[in-house]
């Protein structure tokens, strides 16, 4: 009884009675994380924002849902989809359809679909047939001339890149009864080019903050594990790349590469490669000192393979820093998206949050409210959801504080 | 004679989540002038607690003192406004802590520590301020006292953190020394060492020290009188003597029997079954009665909490079982008790 | 690899010139500038079933011997005899199979179990690594060996933050009993706990001492805990043996200054104790500038009461006070060389240039067989 020193304070008192089924530890860190009330509106505002990245083609769009032009009936919406749209779609039709279907095998399942599907996708939209075309024109025409007996127009009938260049009248108009919140300065609606955006922002989080943790965790991993030359050699490493100046050299890139195709995933690996030596920092701090804490030492004394020693001991022990930061680093590649769209540096024709709040000081120097309030909300409600997450998170992550 | 320091049915609660937790429940004691008082116990008894409610250093909330006395000369401290209690504190009444290593700032050097200590109390300058330091780091048996003032923290072993805690803790003349578990983290051969420097500095200055410990073997070479704690009460009160010769309640017996002895070897020891209660699961009437060896399902056990019995002259038990034990006198137990001379000797 | 059964009358581990050095660093290419002795020249058998005691104050390296010998510190030289097999000499899947028989349990019951996984994995996981069993077979092992050690069934679904000290460390206990081993190193297995509990993790450790036949490093500061529990004692100061001896041997009859000190420095539970005391002066040296000679002799007071009648040249005889029983040590004042002066602890004292200069060799003593001691006084 050194603990004759004891914590002044009685201890938190933990239930006697064992939980009754058995889960993983992630399952129950993933169940503790999301049941406080902050954490659900959080995911929910998150899940929303999914879904709307999933179903934005669907949602707002110009073509017709349904049409019937000249006697016979087309789906112009169906026909503009393109493959990302439709690989989109069927993972998460599938995948919902599997999640309530069976749960066991949810997660291999679902990982393999998206797999595939983004593989047909990527493999399509190099060898296969480009979209067709759809040019919303021709049904605005046709509707004029009185050639169209039926038409079904989805939810919100405007298209983020529809921009009515050739009626000026339309552009910069505050919310109305049409345009639910106002138009920008193209003429396009706010409100469709806000649910498009969902992609990027998506996107932007996970696959930059994805690269990230992969390599921080690695190298960081490495480091602390091997620790002697390793680590000296990687905190090197770690000092070159934190030497990076992330803004200029996306600007310099952006400039060099002008091609809007490949921007937004340079942004991307950009934000990634050079944001991982905060979580290599932090994982490389953590194996440092479990390396010698007892219960690794136990595991080496049990001759336990060094793989299990270093994900089943170490790992979830490490990884708390990580998850934590993962969510402030999400945010924080929204943000930098954000910041170089604002700047008019990030994408210019694909619909983005960032740069629609850049037009609301209008040509003439005015303030254009709308143009300011909702991106801006956008931005701060997601980034706000992930700081929620990553509390609870990291509340769930201490079996201490369970409930 | 009057005791220096009394507590009087000190209760001390926490506020927690899940509801109120009594760390400390109708604690009452004495220290009187020049003696050892020990405060016995495992971790999570309270006696730890009670240590930093004596001197109010347990920031409230969480923690609510619920009734009682803490009277210092006849003085209710827990009345007293903050301002006054900071010049009790260091001044009348003295801390020393288990850890010497957190207990010193690392930033500051010793001599820096002591000085701002004794200058808080003391009306000096800094000048003599750091002969007082000096003279207080040399009668706590720390050699070249004049160049060790100027080292850092970190550059000291444990021992010699403890002697430097020991010095500051002295440096204004305190009548009470409230020492928590000061050699639990200290080596056998430093903890001799300690334990001998605090016997004799008690004896050349006439200070009273509450000890505050689990290690019988600490109390049974520095203690006057013990008070026994099980799990927020005390549950036996006595001088050194009669609580060694003959411990009456169960806990403390077991806890006798339970500690190996030098020269046993190869002895099955005695053990108490179960664990140490939680302070926010006591079991309910007696709290000793799940893993006491008397009960035998008596329903008295569990149903009622004994309450602290005068069983003879200066012996205060708390059990159902000790004969006679429901017609025994509730008095507040103290006990001016000393040692005899040279019991310890070096 | 022979896995037969250990044979009582040839030592199961067998530990030689064990030496353990941690390099100190300094600057940006961390240039190694010296080395912390922790383990200098450690030599001792354990036969199988019996508990050898391993004593002394924190930093004495008595820990660092414990993880040297299951290589979770790697050892700097020496060697390790597992049943007649060079345990340095294995590397990868092949250590981790002998791994199997030599297990340890820790001092920290909080630090020691993994605090994500639950009780039932952290016993199972390795019963399954070493294919001793799967499945369900595996569960039943672990529901047996949590009931031995005196947890429920049922705890097998809880997370280690959800018992108490006493029974974490139980806990511990049904882990390194999970692969049947023949030896444990037990780290302070019982310091960290509370009086009460204390009695009955030693006795369940006991117990299965006697069931299991396992044989025990026992590593503790706490003289009575380990003379309670060892067959053999060695006391351990400044990364060397001092002295080691049978445990009623030793305690009964200390040959080494260091012991006498540690033993009547322990506070006993005995309010009239009357026996004196010897509290050697200062502090434990650094074990990165160990003394030269014998590395007690700025503390030793055989040394300086040895060296005080030598001068004086009145006696070659020194009596020692020893728990109430005068011991006379006689003294060949004639080959230590003379008297000279030291500093420590900021006081100057005269000891033999003997005890300063040589390094003593643990040797036999008089008295009981096997009584080991390193002092040059005490011949």
């Amino acid at each position: 009884m050194s603990s004759g020193a004891g914590p002044i304070y009685p201890l938190a008192v933990s239930p006697a009675e064992a939980p009754a089924e058995h889960r993983s530890y992630f399952a129950e860190v993933a169940r503790d994380a999301v049941a406080p009330r902050s954490a659900k509106l959080a995911l929910a505002w998150i899940a929303c924002v999914a879904a709307m990245a999933v179903l934005a083609p669907l949602i707002a769009n110009s073509n017709p849902c349904l049409i019937n032009m000249d006697g016979h009936w087309s789906s112009p919406l169906l026909r503009s989809l393109n493959w990302t749209d439709l690989a989109l779609l069927i993972v998460a039709v599938v995948g919902g359809a599997l999640g309530c279907v069976r749960r066991k095998k949810f997660w291999p399942n679902m990982t393999l679909l998206a797999a595939c599907l983004i593989v047909m996708s990527v493999v399509y939209g190099f060898f296969g047939p480009p979209p067709q075309n759809v040019v919303y024109e021709q049904y605005r025409d046709a509707m004029r001339q009185g050639r169209v007996q039926f038409v079904l127009h989805a939810p919100i009938p405007y298209s983020p890149s529809d921009r009515f260049r050739d009626e000026p009248d339309t552009r910069l108009l505050p919310p109305s009864r049409h345009h639910l919140l106002g138009t920008e300065a193209f003429g396009a609606d706010v409100l469709s080019r806000m649910i498009h955006a969902c992609r990027i922002i998506l996107a932007m989080g996970f696959v930059a903050s994805g690269i990230a943790v992969i390599i921080g965790v690695v190298v960081g991993g490495l480091m602390g594990y091997f620790s002697g030359i390793v680590d000296i050699l990687g905190m090197r490493l770690i000092e070159i790349f934190e030497a990076i100046p992330t803004l200029f050299l996306m600007i310099t890139l952006v400039a060099f590469f002008p091609s809007e195709d490949y921007r937004l995933l340079m942004l991307m690996v950009i934000i990634g490669i050079t944001g991982w030596t905060g979580y290599a920092r932090f994982t490389r701090a953590e194996y440092l000192s479990l390396r010698s804490r007892d219960f690794v030492q136990a595991a080496q004394a049990a001759g336990l393979p060094l793989h299990s020693v270093l994900f089943r001991h170490m790992l979830p022990n490490g990884i708390t820093p990580v998850v934590i930061n993962l969510s402030f680093g999400i945010a924080a590649a929204i943000i930098a998206e954000s910041t170089l769209s604002f700047l008019q540096l990030g994408v210019i024709d694909q619909p983005s949050w960032g740069a629609m709040l850049s037009q609301a000081t209008g040509q003439g120097g005015d303030f254009l409210w709308w143009m300011a309030l909702f991106p801006g909300l956008a931005i701060f409600l997601t980034v706000f959801a992930y700081v929620l997450l990553g509390e609870s998170v990291n509340d769930a992550l201490d079996p201490r504080r369970r409930r | 004679m009057q005791p220096l320091l009394e507590l009087r049915n000190l209760t001390v609660a926490f506020d927690t989540e899940r509801g109120q937790i009594r760390a400390v429940q109708e604690v009452s004691l004495s220290v009187y002038p020049q003696q050892t008082l020990a405060l016995v116990g495992e971790s999570g008894c309270g006696k730890s607690v009670t240590a930093l409610s004596i001197l109010r250093l347990i920031p409230s909330p969480p923690s609510r003192v619920l009734g009682g006395q803490v009277l210092l000369e006849g003085r209710n401290l827990l009345d007293l406004p903050e301002k006054q209690m900071q010049s009790v504190r260091g001044k009348d009444i003295a801390m020393i802590f288990q850890e010497p290593m957190t207990s010193l700032n690392p930033v500051f050097t010793v001599g820096e520590q002591i000085v701002e200590a004794v200058r808080l109390h003391q009306n000096v300058n800094t000048k003599q301020a750091y002969e007082i330091a000096e003279q207080s780091m040399r009668d706590v048996g720390i050699a070249d006292p004049d160049k060790r003032l100027h080292e850092y923290p970190h550059r000291l072993s444990g021992g010699m953190r403890q002697r430097v805690m020991i010095a500051m803790a002295l440096s204004c003349q305190p009548k009470l020394l409230i020492a928590d578990e000061p050699t639990t983290a200290l080596d056998v051969t430093i903890q001799a060492q300690i334990l001998e420097l605090l016997r004799a500095l008690q004896q050349q200055r006439g200070m009273s020290i509450l000890l505050i410990t689990h290690d019988l073997g600490v109390v049974a070479e520095n203690a006057d009188a013990v008070a026994v704690m099980y799990a927020s009460r005390i549950v036996e009160y006595a001088s050194v003597y009669d609580l060694f010769d003959a411990p009456q309640h169960p806990y403390t017996q077991g806890l006798l029997r339970a500690v190996p002895r030098l020269g046993a070897v190869g002895q099955r020891l005695a053990a108490i079954p179960g664990t140490v209660p939680n302070p926010a699961r006591f079991p309910s009437g007696c709290k000793f009665h799940p893993r006491c060896p008397k009960m035998n399902g008596d329903p008295a056990c569990a149903g009622v909490e004994p309450a602290l019995r005068q069983i003879e002259q200066g012996h205060w038990a708390s059990c159902h079982h000790l004969p006679d034990f429901a017609n025994k006198p509730i008095t507040r137990p103290a006990t001016d008790a000393k040692r005899a001379e040279g019991s310890a000797v070096s | 690899m022979s896995d037969g059964p250990p044979r009582a009358d040839q030592p199961l581990l067998q530990v030689r010139d064990l030496r353990t050095y941690f390099p100190i660093k300094r600057g940006l290419l961390s240039r190694t500038v010296g080395y912390i002795r922790a383990v200098d020249g450690v030599s001792f058998d354990i036969h199988p079933g019996k508990t050898l005691g391993l004593v002394g104050e924190s930093g004495c390296g008595k820990t660092t011997v414990g993880r040297s010998i299951l290589r979770l510190t790697p050892p700097t030289s020496g060697s390790i005899t597992y049943q007649g097999q060079n345990f340095l000499a294995f590397r990868g899947r092949e250590l981790r199979r002998l791994r199997r028989h030599m297990q340890i349990i820790f001092q920290d019951p909080i630090s020691s179990l993994n605090p994500r996984m639950r009780v039932g994995n952290i016993i199972g996981e390795p019963i399954q690594v070493h294919g001793l069993a799967r499945g369900n077979e595996k569960q039943d092992m672990v529901a047996a060996l949590l009931r031995r050690v005196g947890l429920e069934e049922s705890d097998a679904n809880r997370y280690p933050h959800e018992f108490s000290g006493g029974q974490r460390q139980r806990i511990g206990i049904a882990r390194a009993l999970a692969l049947s081993p023949d030896f444990i190193v037990c780290d302070e297995p019982v310091s960290a706990l509370d009086v009460s509990i204390q009695s009955q993790i030693l006795n369940l450790l006991a117990d299965l001492r006697q069931e299991r036949n396992i044989a025990y490093l026992f590593i503790a500061h706490n003289l009575a805990v380990i003379e309670h529990f060892s067959d053999e004692v060695a006391v351990m100061y400044l990364g060397r043996i001092v002295e080691k001896a049978a445990a009623r041997e030793l305690y009964a009859n200390p040959k080494h200054p260091y012991t006498m000190a540690l033993l009547s420095a322990a506070p006993e539970p005995d309010p009239r104790r009357k026996t004196g005391r010897i509290v050697p002066g200062g502090e434990v040296p650094s074990a990165a500038h160990p003394p030269g000679g014998c590395p007690f002799h700025p503390r030793c007071h055989l040394t300086r009461m040895a060296a005080e009648q030598a001068q004086a040249g009145e006696s070659t005889v020194v009596s020692v006070k020893y728990r109430g029983t005068e011991t006379l040590v006689s003294l060949p004042v004639l080959d230590v060389g003379g008297t000279m002066e030291i500093e420590s602890g900021g006081q100057r004292f005269r000891v033999l240039r003997k005890c300063a200069t040589q390094t003593p060799p643990l040797e036999p003593k008089q008295g009981e067989a096997g009584h080991l001691a390193a002092c040059w006084v005490t011949r």
